[in-house]
């Protein structure tokens, strides 16, 4: 109760907590001097480009890595000191998970579940309906045979098995094809709704915006920014970017679009997608534009390699 | 308090072991040679046996001398021969059994999933070693199993006192085997990947097995030792050419030879530079594996180094070896081998479990 008071100061507890944390491999900081609090309920989204320092600093929190100096806390206990007691409350995915290839992905997570001293009948039950989420049930056979994506569905899977407090999830969609990708989605939503908290790493800045709440952005080991998702978007919004890629589906075939901030524009055939390379974001402008021809846009997306762009271009601003 | 990932490890290695089609082959090929190799020893045994009772019988009707086969043949010579054959398809049993077992987690990306879970990191390379124990005492098991029904079918029944020879025989089979395991494993720690803990071990092997006992204990033997004592040229020379002028003639005959100062104290430091040499080759043979399991078949069956041995060039029959020889005295003999077969994959394992415990999940 006491713990819970000291904790809680506005929105939830501060469940995850980074003091000062570095890391230092051959003389140079993975992570350099990061504080952060994640507080309980809180889809948080650890963003940066590769190389930032998200899986180190990920690593470091699940008590795989040693900090160099530093803490890591989850609900008040330092990962470091007592990695079983923070073990037993979180669950983890790395970017490129793996599994055993001789078992199936049932024999796989019961082997997982024990490690967590589950009970059989609780973990039949939890398997069969975690494997129903994922969208791998009545699939036998062993996981060898998967593909990439089928392996990021158990590993959600696996992630959920101990009901954990806290969800890690390193680069969650890398491997996922379209229809898992709305999956996922709708699984962290699930997730949040419950009320746990979701640290979620990522360099894809569209995916991070559908499921996270609050960001959190890493550069060079250094965290450059934090703070509410909405209030970044609009930062992105307001920066002026060499060159904005923008991908654009509408239900009916568009016109040439006459836009003067469009540098070039690349249409697919039957025209109901387009690749558009702008001087900026001009999306709001575009789907005017569309509108006025009667046509409904079905999807107005920054490419992915622009996040990164945007990322840097925001840091570059912070600098300045 | 301890997680219960120790046994949940172990259980699963244990039967990823069973199953796995590499362990399976390797035991598949063990079981027929061994099976073949007690047919064919019982089958001499059984003859030898025939043989000492006609023989023991012409010496009771004759009252004469039984000869060489007034010796009981031993049932351990058709375990000796067997024992060929695991030294070489058992030490690849235990490096195919652990030459990837952390690399395999290494490269399915599975290490990093598995030690994210609530259990201690020493809780995974315990749990791997004693799966792959427990798989190795299953696969010995079932060998002796095999090879006691052999001797049963061939009418041959172990006496109370030959068991235990047979009983040291398998705990030193297990060693030697297990010896390798741990070798394999502590490879399959530094290793990035399977293919090269596969050829390291392989190295390590070769160098144990072959190069050990045969080149490099002699090159090192030289190193500790040193130079063999000066052969006294100028007092044979003077012994030589007293022979030479006739037997009997003043001079240098062999007794006063034999009593020559310098004579006697050359063949003193011959004997310690022997001496030396056989305890430094008893050292350097004991890291291998091989050669102790060696050493203690060829002991039990009775053909073995302790039987015969070389002093200042010559060979000279030693004791055979009692027969009525009690474990105590059996034991004894074979302690310092024993050990060694001990000590060596304690090492290993000992290095495999700080290098695991060290290693970098990335």
């Amino acid at each position: 109760m006491f713990l819970s008071c000291l904790y809680r100061r506005r929105g939830g507890i501060r469940l995850i907590e980074f003091n000062h944390l570095t890391k230092t491999y051959n003389g140079i900081n993975a992570v350099d001097n990061l504080s952060l609090v994640i507080r309980s309920g809180d889809v948080y989204g650890l963003l940066g480009p590769n190389g930032a320092g998200k899986s180190t600093t990920i690593l470091m929190l699940c008590g795989l890595i040693q900090p160099t100096s530093g803490e890591c806390l989850i609900n008040g206990v330092e990962v470091s000191k007592n990695p079983i007691d923070v073990k037993r409350i979180i669950g983890y995915m790395p970017e490129d998970v793996g599994f055993y290839a001789n078992l199936t992905a049932a024999q796989n997570l019961h082997f997982f579940g024990r490690l967590y001293g589950m009970p059989e009948k609780e973990r039949e039950e939890r398997i069969a309906s975690l494997l129903r989420l994922v969208g791998l049930g009545g699939v036998e056979k062993k996981v060898g045979g998967f593909s990439k994506g089928m392996r990021q569905r158990l590993g959600i899977a696996k992630t959920l098995i101990n009901d954990p407090e806290v969800i890690i999830l390193d680069e969650p969609t890398a491997n996922l094809d379209p229809p898992g990708v709305a999956d996922y989605r709708n699984i962290i939503r699930q997730i949040s709704d419950s009320g746990k908290t979701v640290l979620v790493s990522s360099h894809i800045l569209s995916e991070v915006s559908k499921v996270c709440t609050k960001i959190g952005i890493m550069h060079n080991g250094r965290l450059i920014h934090e703070g509410q998702w909405q209030d970044f978007a609009e930062s992105v919004n307001a920066m002026h970017l060499p060159e904005m890629k923008i991908n654009v589906e509408t239900t009916s075939p568009m016109p040439d679009l006459k836009n003067p901030g469009i540098i070039r524009a690349e249409y697919a055939p039957g025209r109901r997608r387009a690749k558009i390379v702008a001087s900026s974001d001009i999306r709001a402008e575009l789907s005017e534009e569309l509108f006025s021809h009667s046509i409904i846009p079905k999807e107005m997306a920054l490419d992915a390699t622009t996040v990164e762009d945007a990322i840097l271009s925001f840091y570059h601003d912070q600098e300045a | 308090m301890r997680s219960k990932g120790l046994f949940v490890i172990a259980e699963k290695e244990f039967m990823d072991h069973i199953y796995s089609r590499k362990f399976l082959m390797i035991l598949s090929i063990i079981l027929i040679v061994a099976i073949i190799g007690m047919i064919t020893g019982s089958a001499e045994y059984n003859q030898q046996i025939e043989d000492y009772n006609e023989n023991q019988a012409e010496a009771v009707d004759t009252g004469g001398f039984t000869g060489f086969m007034g010796f009981k043949p031993s049932l351990m010579t058709i375990f000796g021969s067997v024992g060929d054959l695991l030294m070489s398809l058992g030490a690849i049993l235990g490096i195919a059994m652990g030459f990837d077992l952390i690399t395999r987690e290494k490269e399915s990306k599975s290490l990093k999933i598995l030690l994210s879970h609530p259990i201690y990191r020493d809780e995974v390379i315990n749990g791997k070693a004693i799966g792959g124990i427990s798989a190795l005492f299953v696969a010995l098991l079932v060998t002796g199993l095999i090879a006691v029904a052999i001797l049963l079918i061939f009418g041959i029944v172990p006496s109370g006192d030959e068991l235990f020879p047979i009983l040291l025989f398998g705990i030193a089979a297990f060693l030697m085997i297990f010896s390798y395991f741990a070798i394999a494993l502590f490879m399959s720690t530094v290793s990035e990947d399977s293919g090269n803990s596969l050829i390291y071990t392989l190295i390590v092997f070769i160098f144990l097995s072959i190069l050990l006992p045969v080149f490099v204990a002699d090159t090192t033997i030289d190193i500790i030792v040193g130079e063999a004592p000066e052969y006294p040229e100028e007092l044979m020379e003077e012994f030589r050419g007293s022979m030479r002028a006739g037997g009997g003639a003043p001079g240098m005959d062999r007794s006063a030879l034999e009593n020559n100062e310098a004579w006697v104290q050359y063949r003193a430091e011959m004997q310690d530079y022997w001496n030396k040499r056989q305890s430094v080759s008893d050292f350097i043979t004991l890291l291998s594996p091989t050669s102790n399991f060696e050493h203690i078949t060829d002991s039990l069956s009775g053909g073995g180094p302790d039987t015969m041995r070389t002093r200042e060039g010559a060979f000279t029959y030693a004791d055979t070896g009692d027969e009525t020889a009690g474990p105590l005295d059996i034991l004894g003999s074979l302690a310092k081998n024993l050990v060694a077969l001990i000590v060596v994959p304690a090492l290993f394992f000992g290095l495999a479990y700080v290098r695991f415990m060290r290693l970098d999940v990335r």
